[in-house]
């Protein structure tokens, strides 16, 4: 059935290069198609890379054990690709398991592939290992934790942030002892409880909202409300947290006890001064994306509280007597991003540690800036191989449908060859000129030809999941008889006698066009792979089911080629002279499959294969099993 | 096989011409008397002209102007043309399904088996 020379030629078009480029550039991602039960089909450069496994080690085994044994056990790969089947794509993120074993967290996208009619043919999967971007999302929430606790831990302040409607969203150390409230008493309720009834009576607290909300700012002195009803005298700065695009957040809100301040020492003043400049530096760091704003925010900050002018950020510590802090990330103990400096000699030790504090603010600012950095190009990265997949996708497609064209257009031509060849045979008859052998051979040559474009039809067809099977009652006992007839004569050139086990009737319902072509390929296979000896074609049956055996004593087949004879465009053997055997096995295959049945082979080198093929008699809603295989 | 009087005559309704020339050609060589058209409204043209009506229809599917499917259609409709036998050429492997939406008399595979070709027309071609 195979014709040497021709297949190869035919199979380095389908295996389109450019789609194999495509997919190999990308080294990052793992990206193979899985068939409809989850065999892996293709491989990748980025597969082979983040999995460890080559393409020949892999192809047509389970992608189920990419996954760790728990979620094996728990059948998580099967649920996957029910998930990705029913909702047409998922996406997981977890553990996979490499060939060595060693563990990964990984995303997983699988998407099913479906035809326009919506038949399942498959699913590609995209595999990303992501420790790396873990690892900076994991930095990304301890910056982000350093800061909050920062707002915390200080007690000298309420620090709390309110929802635009003025609803308390965050609470801090400083607010439930100022505040008697602890954080999940108040948290969700209106701040306007923190102000006498007469005041509030008035509106109050809705209009320092809407001044905060207009201005930016609202500030004021004022009598505000404890837990327990008592009242004290208040420092209270509003601010109106926006986003990037304007919209408002809500607002910070940081309320000082002034009472305490009245009795206190300038000393003590100061360093609340301070630790309010320092919270409220932090609170705007966290909500801000803008690193400029809020290193110039903190040196405003640093002068007015500090009273000092000569305060400035600069990349490199500079000479003469300035006082230099360094702002580090605490993890880092490399290079400072910059240093904050005062033109001073000395400072005491209180505003020394103010300025440690500012520079801390910064430091895990602009860590938490640069791990969003890494983030968002991580993002874009993601969506750009997602474009790449999509376009692979679509290469594929246009190759299935250029086949399709191609082979459309070569039938018309051939048919009129065939015909006009076929009338030359026909006028020669019984001539004894050897002109009538030329005419036969080529009439031979336009049947194999005719045959490949038929088989090239039939994967196009398959993979665009259109290879619909038309059944009608026939008897599969004369079918095979017929076939092994017509085989005859190649087997007796090849010595190897076709030795037949067939009952007298087998009726049945199936699809007489494709199943002839299934016994044409398996037994064209053993003739041709059969080395010279016997081969056994048995058939038998019961009610239900039937079975076709056929085996030949020939080369066999070896174990890292027997997983393989079954997919798209493989051939076992690398012996030039045997021919394809590929293209029908594949097709083979998915007509079985299409009666809801199965075939297998079980072989072993130098002493030959058996096929099997097993078929329901009559049609049944089972779904097609996957080729089995046994080596 | 019909009980008219149609003189080994056959349609072949074939938009590639080589196609249809070579079958019209090799049915000349075994004594059918064929006549062509390129497509279902040639045909249907044909047909009600042609005297006698033709023993058997030879029937691309895929054709320009009016394909075979829509062909049928008509030629069902007409009392005086749906009792011509219709052989459907296709060149696809589903052949019989496409036979059977058609309900055609027979279907033959492109590429075309001459002898199997042969042995369809002969079929409706016996008098009694």
């Amino acid at each position: 059935m195979n014709t040497p020379g021709v297949l190869p030629s035919i199979q380095s078009l389908v295996e389109s290069n450019e789609l194999r480029v495509l997919t190999d550039s990308v080294k990052d991602y793992a990206i193979f198609v899985l068939d409809h039960t989850g065999r892996v089909m293709t491989w990748n450069r980025g597969a082979q890379n983040i999995k460890g496994y080559s393409p020949a080690e892999i192809i047509g085994e389970h992608f189920s054990r990419f996954y760790t044994p728990e979620d094996r056990k728990a059948g998580r790969p099967a649920q996957l690709l029910a998930g990705a089947a029913r909702e047409g794509r998922v996406e997981d993120e977890g553990f996979r398991v490499r060939k060595d074993g060693t563990r990964f967290w990984a995303d997983v996208i699988i998407s099913a592939l479906r035809t326009e009619q919506g038949e399942l043919r498959g699913f590609v999967k995209v595999t990303r290992d992501l420790t790396t971007r873990r690892m900076a999302e994991e930095q990304l929430r301890e910056s982000e934790e350093r800061l909050r606790l920062m707002i915390d831990s200080v007690k000298e302040y309420a620090i709390f942030m309110l929802t635009p409607e003025g609803r308390v969203s965050t609470w801090n150390l400083g607010a439930e002892r100022l505040k008697g409230y602890t954080q999940a008493e108040i948290v969700g309720q209106h701040f306007s409880r923190f102000y006498p009834p007469e005041e509030n009576a008035l509106g109050k607290a809705q209009r320092e909202l809407e001044i905060a909300a207009r201005e930016g700012r609202f500030e004021e002195e004022g009598i505000r409300v404890r837990k327990d009803g008592t009242r004290f005298w208040a420092n209270v700065v509003l601010s109106a947290v926006r986003d990037h695009q304007g919209r408002l957040l809500g607002f910070a809100k940081v309320t000082r006890d002034m009472t305490d301040r009245r009795r206190g020492e300038e000393e003590t003043a100061q360093r609340a001064r301070q630790q309010a400049a320092v919270a409220e530096l932090g609170l705007y760091a966290l909500q801000t994306g803008d690193l400029n704003a809020l290193l110039e925010r903190a040196i405003l900050s640093a002068r007015k509280v500090l009273g000092l002018e000569e305060i400035a950020i600069v990349n490199t510590p500079s000479d003469g007597d300035h006082i230099q802090v360094p702002i580090h990330a605490s993890d880092r103990k490399a290079d400072a991003y910059g240093y904050l400096t005062v033109a001073r000699r000395s400072l005491t030790g209180g505003d020394t540690s103010f300025l440690q504090a500012v520079a801390n603010v910064l430091a895990a600012a602009i860590s938490r800036s640069e791990m969003e950095q890494q983030l968002r190009s991580a993002e874009r990265a993601n969506s750009e191989e997602r474009a790449r997949t999509e376009q692979a996708q679509q290469a594929l497609r246009q190759r299935d449908e250029f086949i399709s064209v191609a082979a459309h257009e070569l039938r018309t031509p051939l048919t009129a060859l065939h015909l006009k060849l076929q009338g030359l045979e026909r006028k020669m008859r019984g001539s004894d000129r050897k002109e009538a052998a030329q005419v036969t051979a080529a009439v031979r040559q336009t049947d194999r030809l005719a045959r490949l474009i038929d088989r090239l039809l039939d994967v196009s067809r398959i993979s665009q999941g259109r290879l619909e099977m038309t059944r009608e009652e026939f008897d599969l006992a004369a079918m095979v008889r017929q076939v092994a007839e017509d085989f005859r004569e190649p087997a007796e050139q090849a010595q190897a006698p076709l030795e037949l086990e067939v009952p007298e009737a087998l009726e049945g319902c199936w699809d007489r066009l494709r199943l002839e072509q299934v016994l044409v390929n398996v037994l064209s296979n053993a003739v041709k792979y059969g080395g010279g000896q016997p081969i056994q074609v048995k058939l038998s049956g019961d009610e239900e089911r039937v079975r076709f055996e056929v085996a030949d004593r020939g080369i066999g087949i070896s174990p890292e080629d027997i997983g393989r004879i079954f997919g798209r465009f493989e051939r076992a053997t690398s012996l030039r002279h045997y021919g394809g055997m590929g293209l029908g096995l594949y097709i083979s295959r998915h007509i079985v499959e299409g009666h809801g049945g199965t075939i297998s082979v079980s072989s072993e080198q130098g002493k030959g294969s058996t096929f099997v093929v097993e078929l329901p008699r009559f049609e049944t809603v089972v779904r097609p099993r996957a080729a089995q295989v046994r080596a | 096989m019909t009980d008219r009087e149609c003189g080994r005559t056959v349609l072949v309704v074939e938009d590639d011409k080589d196609i249809r020339d070579t079958i019209a050609e090799i049915l000349q060589d075994g004594d059918y008397h064929p006549f062509v058209a390129a497509n279902g409204e040639a045909a249907l043209a044909a047909l009600r002209m042609a005297d006698p009506k033709p023993c058997v229809i030879l029937l691309d599917v895929m054709m320009p102007v009016m394909d075979g499917k829509t062909f049928r259609i008509e030629q069902r409709s007409d009392p005086a043309l749906n009792d011509i036998p219709v052989v459907v050429l296709s060149a696809h492997a589903d052949a019989t399904s496409a036979a059977a939406e058609m309900k055609a008399e027979g279907f033959l595979r492109k590429p075309v088996d001459l002898d199997k070709l042969l042995d369809t027309i002969e079929k409706w071609c016996v008098a009694d």
